[in-house]
């Protein structure tokens, strides 16, 4: 797993939200300014974790939830593996975070989940089986019924026109 | 890959279990049972595997050991029902 080097640095607090990638980051408020001078205290927005950006607003176990492949369960195991207090994030000390940060890493999360989801996928389409085929189709792979249903993978529904009744083709 | 219990092993029918050491018969084999495992046996093996109707060969490679043999030969054939649509309504024009 790749490990950031780098330490969470403070950012200035803006009056404009962040610009999220991905995933949407807090809202902060417009601090008070001090005689127009700059800006008040310094304070940290997000905090990176496992390459993804968690809220600072949200609780501990309600943050890591926004980490790709880290659910409710998850996040409570690494909480309890820590002896972490559930508290709001941007309460968290700096040596809580990297060690934190360490305690993600251990877990297969964003993209090396999607890789190995992927390859997972491709394995079944390579030996040709019944799933690798409803796959390559996109079809539901798990035996759902597909006259009315499955409109995730096929999309949006194909209107047939509806045919004229005799009467109105007289006029 | 979903399975019954692990302490049980995989599930191979009788007929398959006999010949499963016998590697020149299994060459070409035709092989009624859908259910079973395929076993790191039968890699390298040609089979024809029923599907109900007539056989469908299908080559034993290393990434299918562990899948069941039926998940190789499909039972239903595909239909292109937009096509026969579009054909009927050119009929009708």
């Amino acid at each position: 797993m790749a490990t950031l080097s780098m330490v969470s640095v403070p950012i200035a607090t803006s009056s404009l939200p962040l610009s999220a990638r991905g995933r949407s980051s807090s809202v902060s408020f417009p601090v008070p300014k001090k005689g127009g001078i700059g800006h008040g205290g310094l304070r940290i927005e997000c905090i990176r974790i496992g390459g993804v950006e968690i809220p600072n607003h949200k609780r501990v176990e309600y943050s890591l939830q926004y980490i790709h492949g880290i659910g409710r369960s998850r996040s409570r195991q690494i909480l309890l593996d820590l002896n972490f207090d559930n508290k709001v994030t941007k309460d968290l000390s700096e040596e809580e975070v990297i060690t934190l940060r360490k305690e993600v890493t251990k877990y297969m999360i964003e993209g090396d989940l999607k890789r190995f989801n992927r390859v997972a996928i491709e394995r079944l389409k390579e030996i040709r089986c019944y799933r690798g085929i409803r796959h390559k189709l996109g079809l539901p792979v798990r035996g759902q019924r597909t006259k009315n249903n499955c409109r995730t993978l096929k999309g949006r529904r194909a209107s047939v026109a509806k045919k004229k009744s005799p009467a109105s083709q007289e006029e | 890959m979903p399975r019954r219990s692990i302490w049980k092993g995989s599930f191979v029918d009788a007929f398959l279990f006999r010949i499963k050491k016998n590697r020149e018969s299994l060459m070409s084999r035709k092989i009624w049972s859908r259910r079973s495992s395929i076993l790191p046996e039968f890699v390298d093996c040609s089979v024809l595997i029923y599907n109900g109707k007539t056989f469908v060969r299908c080559k034993i490679t290393e990434g299918k050991v562990g899948h069941k043999f039926g998940e190789f030969a499909f039972t239903r054939r595909r239909r292109p029902y937009q096509t026969n649509r579009g054909k009927g309504r050119k009929g009708k024009k």
